[in-house]
């Protein structure tokens, strides 16, 4: 048996800054992971926190993480070539085939892109990549993620990118995700899959009105954030009813999650 | 094979087994409790087996053992990582049958839930044998005959409890017979005693439905709970804790990895980085934590969580009864039951 | 013929002056306010039998049985003595009742027999003060009180003990939760701190309250086993100059507080006005005539303060001074 808490060093090979708040860190990375797993990241100054994998390659995992607390005023880019201590990946994860035949749906807002990037990604490699629908909401002009991915999307999927808010003259779709489901140019709702990710008000009204175009239950995926402090199923923090987040999900089916209660 | 023993002569066998094992066990902490010239119960490593306390409940339970309130799990620095060093001696652990209990559901979190057991708790757990101390009565509180955990048959090295000829012994670990016959007062059939009745009983519902999430039975604890979380660490089943890291360096690149023990009553245990947090309101955290004893945790590893010890009834500042609370949810669901058939019918 | 009272001695044996003529309220101690409940019945049978049926509770938790006739003082000082002898009353002549009214009811909050807070048994100490001090003519008011909450308002009093607890912490048992910094910074002064979550107290400014220790959910915050003091000086109300008392010792213990108190008899008895009207002179205007300094130089006179104690190098009053002004402001 090894020792599951201790983290090994990985190699920083690039980083990525979105926002004044957002960057994606290229870690060095060998081995299996997939996309809505999350590895638990040794953030100097800040401690272990659970970040979602934003992208995936041979060599390396990307991992968007947020400045907070102690970390905020610390230049990231002086980080490159040296490395942070974590470990994972953990959780399920996605199940990407799932998603690639037939009408998908994926609404995913804020810092909710990053684990479904690899998701949306795949979608837009598929052979009918226009009955792939992606809805990307971000607070603001200034916070949107994954810019560069966005514009490569909008050309090989169906692709809207809304604000919640913009200043006068913004020229982009303004609005919060859920209006633009009633009129996704669907041929089927009732077969058609939905992945919702984002905060819990968010995913919430989303759902219902998946619900309303016709979705099926057991057609629509989530992907729960909690604070979880080991990824292994033994801190507790994650727990809701009888499911860990941790190890049971994040990506719970919506007949599952529908049954958790905070 | 049972022994009965002097206090002197059950104080010379631990003495004895304290050159193999470290003993940890009540202790009655005289003027340390919480209010002046008061006591407290509390498990600690004895080095005097005089302190050894096995006539009063203990305010704390023993699962501190095997994860401290606080404990460093190893040090970080660069790139390097070393695990803390942990004593290399097998632990002879005193406690009740509810606590015996209670160790299994330890178990079942720390080593049967996820992929993966815990490293550190594995590291203590492999080191643990166990004294059983007896009850020849129920304490005030304890409801552990209305949740079966009253009783063991086994698991344990040999039994002590306060007996009217002295101290009685139920011996199983054959090994020691020699040092347990030399110290005995006298030889007699020693059967562990066990709390047969308890004055608090409580109900606990088979079945908890979803809507009993929405009763307003949780209301009340809104403003009667504080959000202390001493219910849940003096818990012998809870088992939640809280990762943080200490630095050595301005650059945070050095420094020690520990965990704290958390509560799912006190406020930022579900915080989430962005500013995220779930079950604000003490209700939802006092439903969070009931369902988990009663329910949630039975319908994942097939037993109750609770072991009935009542040590969080007699540890809360705001006299919130646990086990009242079981009972008030078994009338709730009970009451939506009966609704619902009205409804049918 | 017309009464011939010897006012003096009336109100030495703990009588007072009515402004009913021939009328007297008789004056009962009851150290730090607790007594039993069969003296409490006794007090009431005097008050049926020899008063107006009704009892005045005092300011400083003694009683006072009003509408006596001052010719049954000699029947309501036998009455007296079960209560005397109860409460342990030091007496000098069995039978005639108390044996000096000056140094007063020593007060005290419940202390730690009922509250949470308390740092110490406030009765324990107050009946040890009241035996050491009484009975004694000079005008003299002590009270206790069991923490910094200071609900016995002893800065009111010539000297007022307060108790502290010194903390106690555990780190190997603190989760960080920091209730005990939430508490002492919304209950206390807020001495403590968070450092590399854990907690850090400031030792300077934590008044020893224990707030922390009643808070504490893993009792990595503790009492300590040695109960401290902290002893403030010299507050009185009145006409001239009322005041509150000002810090004097802190992590005091109880030998030398009742060393300090006696010795203060003794600067009193050498240094107090004999113009005194009735020789009743507050202690604060005797140290404001003849300085700190004296009062110091005879009140730890012989007095072995333990380790951790801390003097006050000077103290300063305020308070509004009505013999220089009576302007409002």
């Amino acid at each position: 048996m090894s020792n599951a808490y201790v983290p090994s060093p990985s190699k920083i090979l690039d980083i990525i800054k979105h926002t004044e708040k957002e960057y994606t860190f290229r870690m060095e990375f060998h081995g299996s992971v997939k996309p809505g797993q999350f590895f638990e990241v040794s953030i100097p100054k800040y401690g272990e926190a659970p970040i979602s994998v934003s992208g995936i390659g041979s060599d390396f995992v990307d991992l968007t993480i947020r400045k907070v607390g102690r970390v905020t005023n610390e230049i990231f880019e002086k980080w490159i070539g040296s490395s942070l201590l974590m470990r994972g990946p953990y959780g399920n994860g996605f199940d990407v085939s799932l998603f690639e035949n037939g009408e998908t749906v994926v609404v995913a807002g804020g810092t909710g892109v990053s684990p479904v990037r690899g998701v949306i990604d795949a979608l837009s490699r598929t052979a009918d990549a226009k009955d792939k629908h992606v809805i990307a909401g971000f607070r603001s002009p200034d916070d949107i993620l994954f810019r560069k991915d966005l514009e490569r999307w909008d050309g090989l999927l169906d692709l809207i990118l809304t604000v919640d808010g913009a200043p006068e003259g913004y020229q982009g779709n303004v609005g919060l995700v859920t209006k633009y489901i009633a009129d996704l140019p669907l041929k089927d709702a009732a077969s058609a899959r939905a992945v919702v990710v984002g905060l819990p008000p968010m995913m919430k009204f989303t759902i219902i009105e998946f619900l309303k175009k016709g979705f099926q239950e057991e057609n629509i995926w989530v992907s729960q954030e909690r604070k979880m402090c080991c990824g292994l199923g033994k801190c507790g923090h994650c727990r809701i009813g009888s499911k860990y987040v941790c190890v049971d999900g994040p990506v719970f089916n919506y007949t599952e999650s529908k049954l958790l209660i905070d | 094979m049972g022994f009965i023993l002097s206090r002197e002569g059950f104080n010379e066998i631990i003495t004895q087994l304290s050159s193999k094992y470290r003993i940890y066990a009540p202790v009655l902490k005289k003027g340390e409790g919480r209010f002046t010239d008061t006591d407290v119960v509390m498990y600690d490593f004895v080095s005097d087996p005089g302190e050894i306390e096995i006539d009063r409940k203990s305010d704390y339970s023993f699962k501190n053992v095997l994860v401290p309130f606080s404990q460093t799990l190893f040090y970080f620095a660069e790139e390097a990582v070393k695990e803390a060093d942990f004593p290399d001696k097998d632990i002879l652990v005193f406690l009740r049958a509810c606590d015996m209990h209670a160790l299994r559901r330890q178990d079942a979190i720390y080593l049967e839930n996820g992929a993966e057991e815990d490293w550190f708790y594995r590291r203590v757990r492999d080191r643990l044998h166990f004294v059983l101390i007896g009850c020849p009565a129920s304490f005030e509180d304890c409801f552990c005959v209305s949740m079966g955990t009253n009783r063991v048959a086994d698991g344990y090295m040999f039994s002590v409890e306060t007996a009217q000829d002295g101290i009685a012994c139920d011996l199983h670990d054959e090994e020691l017979a020699p040092l347990f016959t030399y110290q005995a007062e006298a030889v007699r059939t020693v059967v562990p005693s066990y709390a047969k009745e308890n004055d608090t009983k409580v109900d606990v519902p088979d079945q908890v439905p979803l809507s009993i999430y929405k009763d307003p039975l949780w209301d009340e604890y809104n403003s009667r709970c504080i959000g202390c979380g001493r219910c849940t660490l003096v818990c012998p089943t809870c088992t939640c804790y809280t990762m943080e890291d200490i630095y050595y360096t301005d650059n945070g690149r050095a420094g020690e990895r520990r965990r704290v023990q958390a509560s799912c009553m006190i406020d930022g245990y579900s915080n989430v980085a962005g500013g995220g947090q779930y079950r604000k309101t003490k209700g939802e955290r006092m439903r969070f934590k009931v369902l988990h004893k009663i329910s949630d945790f039975k319908a994942k590893f097939g037993c109750n969580m609770c072991v009935g010890c009542g040590r969080c009834d007699m540890v809360c500042p705001e006299y919130i009864s646990f086990s009242n609370c079981i009972n008030k949810t078994a009338a709730a669901v009970r009451a939506q039951a009966e609704g619902k058939e009205g409804e049918q019918a | 013929m017309g009464r011939d009272i010897n006012v003096k001695k009336l109100k030495k044996n703990a009588f007072r002056i009515s402004k009913v003529r021939g009328e007297t309220a008789s004056r009962i101690r009851i150290t730090g306010g607790k007594i039993s409940a069969k003296s409490m019945v006794k007090i009431a049978e005097i008050a049926e039998k020899y008063g107006d049926g009704t009892i005045f509770i005092t300011n400083r938790q003694g009683v006072e049985l009003l509408g006596i006739d001052m010719g049954k003082m000699d029947e309501v000082n036998q009455a007296l003595q079960p209560i005397i002898d109860d409460m342990n009353t030091n007496q000098e002549e069995r039978g005639a009742g108390y044996p000096a009214s000056g140094t007063r009811n020593v007060v005290a909050c419940p202390g730690s027999a009922l509250c949470p807070y308390a740092c110490y048994d406030t009765t324990d100490f107050a009946r040890k003060m009241e035996d050491m001090i009484f009975p004694n003519n000079l005008h003299v008011k002590i009270a206790f009180t069991g923490c910094s909450n200071d609900c016995a308002k002893v800065r009111m009093d010539d000297f007022g003990i307060i108790g502290m607890t010194e903390p106690q912490y555990d780190m190997s048992r603190c989760i960080g939760c920091e209730q005990c910094v939430k508490y002492c910074q919304k209950k206390s002064v807020g001495a403590l701190r968070v450092v590399n979550h854990k907690i850090v107290r400031d030792e300077n400014l934590c008044i020893g309250c224990g707030v922390c220790a009643v808070y504490c959910p893993t009792r990595a915050w503790t009492r300590s086993k040695e109960h401290y003091f902290r002893v403030v000086l010299l507050g009185r109300t009145g006409k001239k100059n009322p005041r509150l008392a000002e810090d004097f010792l802190r992590w005091a213990d109880e030998e030398s507080i009742l060393k300090i108190v006696k010795n203060t008899y003794a600067f009193v008895e050498e240094y107090i006005d004999p113009q005194a009207i009735e020789g009743k002179e507050h202690i604060g205007y005797i140290v404001d005539r003849v300085g700190f300094e004296e009062f110091m130089k005879w009140a730890l006179k012989d007095v072995q303060l333990n380790e951790k104690a801390q003097v006050a190098s000077r103290v300063y009053w305020g308070g509004k001074h009505y013999d220089r002004s009576n302007e409002l402001i």
